[in-house]
């Protein structure tokens, strides 16, 4: 075997080591517990108003203190530390809630009804749940997508209880995005 | 030929290049988790690990997960000054194979 070739099969023999922990496929317990969250949160505005606030207050903040801790808690687990992919989740997520306060705005100034409110959230979340996907964790991508055509029917078809119905939408995509990832852990894909 | 003089004997095996690629790329990585990623046994990886370690390459700390041991490697400035250089020199070797 010549050097040239030595070369060639150890840069293969890397190459299939790195890509094979190229794409992580996220954690189960985060994407159940964001299910539960906004399941719950999403049906306050339609049956226990005067809940909504509180709610959000406690398990908007516990729900990201806890999602922190399970990725922390995942990182030292899995033996890999990545500094960088928990940046870009930071920034990412960061500008989520940025997107979420200007989707607020416009019923904030009354300009959208307080009943319809809940699609706009619908797709920021379907949108940033897509892109995350995209550059953090693959199962998020089809709950993103699925969460961008739930809006599509609400929007086209004028559905009652729009809040309720999008936080169901989400809630069922963050399940199915949580057992596609329990299943790529179970099924011994490397993280 | 000259492209090979810029070749970083400590990443000339395999194992350790893959090695401080991974933690190029992903930060910190612990013992078991290399073991499962590169499929070596205790020994191998850690002579491997040792050999790096020693050249400066490698800075390690120690931890416990749920009350066992775990050692996290990740690559000090000179590791990824090194192996930049090498991969260079592989470019290099590879560019002067094709031409």
């Amino acid at each position: 075997m010549t050097n040239t070739e030595q070369l060639q099969q150890d840069l293969d023999y890397i190459a299939t080591t790195v890509r094979r922990r190229d794409r992580p496929i996220g954690i189960p317990a985060i994407y159940f517990l964001w299910a539960a969250i906004i399941g719950i949160g999403f049906a306050l505005p339609d049956f226990a108003p005067r809940y909504l606030n509180p709610f959000w207050l406690v398990c908007g903040i516990g729900g990201g203190l806890l999602s922190w801790w399970l990725a922390e808690r995942d990182a030292r687990q899995s033996g890999v530390n990545d500094a960088e992919l928990g940046k870009r989740h930071g920034l990412h997520w960061g500008i989520g809630g940025i997107a979420y306060a200007l989707t607020f705005l416009p019923l904030l100034l009354g300009q959208v009804p307080p009943q319809q409110g809940g699609a706009g959230f619908l797709f920021t979340t379907g949108l940033l749940y897509a892109l995350a996907g995209v550059h953090l964790e693959r199962p998020l991508l089809w709950s993103g997508l699925l969460m961008l055509a739930a809006y599509a029917l609400l929007t086209v078809f004028a559905l009652p209880y729009t809040w309720t119905l999008s936080g169901a939408s989400i809630a069922v995509s963050l399940v199915v995005a949580g057992l596609c990832a329990q299943r790529a852990r179970s099924g011994g894909t490397p993280q | 030929m000259k492209a090979l003089e810029g070749l970083d004997p400590a990443f000339e095996h395999r194992a350790r290049l893959a090695i401080a690629v991974l933690l190029a790329r992903h930060g910190e990585i612990s013992f078991a988790r290399f073991k499962q990623e590169l499929d070596m046994t205790d020994g191998n990886l850690g002579a491997q690990l040792r050999r790096l370690e020693d050249d400066g390459y490698l800075g390690l700390r120690r931890d416990f997960v749920e009350r066992r041991p775990v050692t996290w490697y990740a690559l000090s400035k000179p590791g990824r000054k090194a192996l930049d250089k090498h991969l260079a020199a592989l470019r290099a070797v590879i560019a002067a194979s094709v031409a």
